[in-house]
């Protein structure tokens, strides 16, 4: 067949003819053929197969189709508006903030809940992408820098879903069900639900063809167009968010299903905007239907427990990773060499020594106030003896692992340009937390060394995942990357399915996942603090480095500098550091991607003291995020990774916008 | 651990009062199973985690008036626990990586109810013995056992002369549109069989003895009786006014659906009689309607 006669309708056929046969196998084996006719015109509603296969199968199979289509759309949406081939509602966003805004109102709204959580999925998901391009903002909206933003929000949101769950388990058990994509139906009622929603957004989009056209080329070529684009734009946006989160709030969150429509839409051959629009809803169709049905044709009496959305989602997270490097490799947005410094402090080792006062300043106070039975209360001589022993190991740990995150933010933003990456996406992180989940399924009551064993394998499985696929091209920033972010989005989707079985061990899990330093031992603790020393150590023979690094290739190859090996001694001083971290204070803190800006703002420009100031900082940031955990709640610490993140987004937010 | 566990041993026999006095008089219970069988033996707990929803899924027996919060299930605040000077800290398989931490409290005693061999009804027959011993109070706890054996034949005299001993299904609900269904290796299948009921859910179930399926999974056993837990969350509402699928259950249809109030499903010998005899006064009062 010539490349030219390559028309998506193949695909979608195909597809669909698969998926058709399955369903019609798995229907005959829920009811006779021969009473099909019947149980769609004439039902007789007190035979049980009919009744199953009219109200259950029949209406989950029309919901997988509308669902997937409705997706479809809303990717195809995303990413021509946002000129973006990764957008989609999970990779910005809408999803994950659809999500946590219904399990907010599930839990101090409940009435809101039984009519009305379209609304509450739609505040969600909007606030979530708002979020999301203001981070962005400042990148003029670059895809990577979208997507970056995006999944960071969304972990963010998965965060705090977690952390609500973990703290009101009794009430919230169904979140993390919900939180896969389930495609369950008992009735038509999700059909008339998605079929009028997805049918008014169709024809919407159909009308606004040319804005939309437009929208596809930059600010300068449309408005020479005549055409006022912030106004088509939001309203495209809108459309393609209402889409999305009605599908969240009548099934839940259908990972990825949005982003692989568009894009095999286009491998098969769906070119122009018109031929994307018609092929991308058919194909989310096809491809939800078909995943559906394969799903529940071989996940047999568990089915159940494995929701849909959360298999798209582990299916879907490897298909980032090949767009994002096709990406990578084709579209590199141009970036500037080197971090805008903000104004450069002339003495920065003043800036320094200020750092570290404050350091201890914050440790001892973090020692010395707590919580007594009695409220807020200064510990005096007497009792501090009993109290450090529970305070300081946590305390240290806190405070080293914040400082290791941070230095391995300073040396990933060095190495990527990217004032974006930081340890949190480098993927060590959610390589130490597959490790632990995998010894939590496999071992039921393994103890502290198990866990941190499991973590670190699985932190050191990541680190030589990343630099295999990134050794072709001499540890290229993009690719590294991208490596993490595809990773973290298969350790979410892999999570949620966890959840979603109802393991009372998972909120064990949620607790660390959370950034709980709880279970730290004066063992660990010694160890994590050994470690950052050690680390914080090596830094003054990579000044130099650090320096370098930021200029790009060409400047680094005329300087003669080990390219190779300089980046693969930073890539192995972040994944040491990262890992160590991660057991701590879990997989997300955000204090990685935070203290890196916080120390250039304060001036320190130069390689070697922005990592020692970011260091400081960050190991400040964390002690303190544990320590107002614990002050906050009389019985019931706030984790300290979930206090980073609440402070670390709005943080973030406000940081990358001023610039 | 094996090591460690044996040194506890030869410690507690050598050096009585220095490892877990006996009797243990200031316990905490981490867990609200090991926490009711206390109460009900008269050896109530001075600590337990989330007091405040233990009101709400335990409801019975209570806690009494001022027992303390220790914090989260999985975390129990230490400082508090600290305070609270137990003289021994009882645990379940979940708490083996806190238990140095908690060891540096007091004594740390882990009674497991449930687990993938579990028969939850006879580990929590020897667990309240277990707890007798601790306590001493090993006479209250011979006749707790007692009276849940007693409560259990009783119910099951009382079942065998109504007509009606259909199969039940013992399930809560998620959502809206999922249950959860406890059967095989769960405590409330070992209280059906002890009281002469089937239990119409044969299909897998977890270590915890609950399975988590679509609504539409009630369809395969459409005689039986189904048995609700609640509370019902509020999305249940819909589902009952709207679903065709729930509406023409048989279940439903017919009126074999009864709600029971909450019964802690992950409990021990109280959580078995509570259930039994809420199960068979629903049971019994509702043939008495006819």
């Amino acid at each position: 067949m010539s490349r030219a006669r390559l028309h998506p309708a193949w695909g979608v056929a195909a597809m669909v003819a698969v998926a058709a046969l399955l369903s019609v196998d798995a229907l005959a084996a829920r009811l006779p053929p021969e009473l099909w006719l019947t149980a769609l015109t004439a039902p007789d509603l007190a035979d049980m197969r009919q009744l199953v296969a009219r109200e259950s199968f029949l209406p989950r199979l029309v919901v997988s189709i509308l669902a997937g289509a409705a997706l479809g759309l809303a990717g195809a949406v995303f990413q021509q508006v946002l000129r973006n081939p990764l957008a989609s509602s999970t990779t910005l966003g809408v999803a994950a903030g659809a999500r946590l805004a219904l399990a907010v109102a599930g839990l101090w709204l409940p009435g809101v809940l039984t009519e009305g959580s379209e609304i509450v999925a739609f505040g969600g998901a909007a606030a979530a992408l708002l979020l999301v391009l203001s981070i962005a903002w400042g990148r003029a909206l670059s895809p990577l820098a979208v997507v970056i933003a995006g999944m960071a929000v969304s972990l963010a949101a998965g965060t705090a879903a977690a952390a609500l769950v973990l703290f009101n388990e009794h009430y919230l058990t169904a979140l993390f069900l919900w939180g896969g994509g389930s495609l369950s139906q008992q009735g038509w009622g999700t059909v008339w639900f998605l079929a009028p929603r997805l049918a008014a957004v169709a024809l919407l989009v159909a009308l606004m063809v040319r804005p939309l056209t437009l929208a596809g080329l930059d600010d300068g070529q449309a408005r020479s167009l005549g055409l006022a684009l912030g106004g088509a734009r939001l309203v495209l946006l809108g459309l393609a968010v209402a889409l999305a989160a009605s599908v969240v709030s009548a099934v839940g969150v259908i990972g990825f299903v949005d982003l692989a429509a568009p894009t095999l839409a286009g491998l098969m051959g769906a070119r122009t905007l018109r031929q994307r629009l018609l092929w991308a809803p058919l194909t989310g169709a096809a491809l939800l239907w078909l995943t559906d049905q394969l799903l529940q044709r071989w996940a047999g009496p568990f089915g159940e427990m494995v929701p849909t959305g959360a298999v798209t989602a582990l299916l879907g997270a490897p298909l980032l990773l090949v767009l994002l490097r096709r990406l990578a490799m084709t579209a590199t947005p141009p970036r500037s060499a080197a971090l805008p410094a903000a104004r450069r402090s002339r003495r920065p080792w003043r800036s320094v020594g200020f750092f570290a006062l404050l350091a201890l300043v914050v440790i001892a106070a973090t020692l010395v106030i707590g919580r007594g039975p009695d409220g807020i209360a200064v510990a005096g001589p007497d009792n501090l003896s009993a109290l450090l022993p529970w305070r300081l190991p946590r305390i240290a740990a806190a405070f080293a692992a914040g400082a290791m995150l941070a230095a391995a933010g300073v040396l990933m933003q060095r190495l990527t340009g990217n004032p974006m990456a930081s340890p949190e996406v480098l993927g060590i992180s959610t390589g130490a937390a597959l490790g632990l989940v995998l010894l939590l399924i496999l071992v039921p009551a393994a103890g502290r060394s198990e866990s941190l064993a499991a973590g670190a394998a699985g932190a050191f499985l990541a680190l030589f995942a990343i630099l295999s696929l990134a050794r072709g091209s001499s540890f290229s920033p993009e690719r590294v990357l991208i490596a993490g972010i595809a990773l973290g989005a298969f350790f979410d989707a892999l999570v949620v399915a966890l959840m979603a079985a109802g393991d009372p061990r998972a909120q064990m899990l949620l607790a660390w996942l959370v950034g709980s330093t709880y279970r730290v031992g004066a063992g660990d603790a010694l160890v994590t603090a050994g470690v950052a020393v050690a680390l914080i150590a090596l830094l003054p023979p990579m000044a130099r480095w650090l320096d370098i690094l930021p200029l790009g290739t060409a400047t680094i190859r005329t300087l003669g500098l080990p390219l190779g090996a300089s980046r693969l001694a930073v890539l192995l001083f972040s994944a040491v550091a990262t890992a160590t971290a991660t057991l701590v204070v879990g997989p997300l803190s955000f204090v990685g991607l935070m203290a890196p800006h916080l120390a250039r703002l304060a001036g320190l420009a130069q390689g070697l003291p922005q990592a020692l100031g970011a260091a400081l900082l960050g190991g400040t940031v964390m002690a303190m995020a544990d320590w107002l955990g614990r002050l906050v709640s009389p019985t019931s610490a706030i984790p300290a990774g979930l206090m980073a993140t609440l402070v670390g987004t709005p943080c973030l937010i406000w940081l990358l916008r001023r610039r | 651990m094996r090591r460690r566990q044996v040194l506890a041993a030869l410690a507690g026999l050598a050096l009585l009062p220095a490892a877990a006095p006996i009797p243990a008089r200031r316990i905490v219970a981490l867990d609200w199973g090991l926490a009711e069988t206390l109460i009900a033996i008269g050896a109530p707990p001075v600590g337990v985690p989330e007091t405040r929803t233990y009101a709400d899924w335990v409801v019975s027996p209570a806690l009494p008036p001022g027992t303390a919060d220790v914090g989260l299930r999985v975390e129990p605040n230490l400082e508090i626990l600290q305070q609270l000077a137990p003289d021994l800290i009882l645990a379940i398989a979940e708490h083996e990586t806190v238990r140095p931490l908690l060891e540096r409290i007091a004594p740390v005693l882990s009674l497991p109810i449930y687990g993938p061999e579990g028969t939850p009804y006879t580990v929590a027959q020897a667990a309240t013995r277990r707890l007798g011993a601790v306590t001493g109070r090993t006479a209250e706890a011979e006749a707790l056992t007692l009276r849940a054996e007693e409560t259990m034949a009783s119910a099951r005299a009382r079942l065998t002369t109504s007509a009606d001993a259909r199969p039940v299904i013992v399930a809560s609900f998620l959502d809206g549109r999922h249950v959860r269904i406890y059967a095989r290796h769960g405590l409330f299948d070992a209280v059906l069989a002890r009281i002469g009921l089937a239990n119409a859910w044969q299909g897998p179930t977890n270590a915890w003895g609950f399975a988590t399926v679509g609504l539409e999974a009630l369809a395969e056993m459409p005689e039986a009786r189904l048995v609700l837990l609640e509370p019902l969350p509020r999305e249940t509402a819909r589902t009952f006014r709207d679903s065709p699928l729930w509406n023409n259950l048989p279940m439903a249809r017919d009126g074999r659906v009864l709600r029971l109030p909450p019964v802690l499903m992950f409990g021990t010998l109280p959580a078995a009689m509570r259930f039994c005899t809420l199960l068979t006064d629903a049971l019994t009062g509702e043939n008495g309607h006819g």
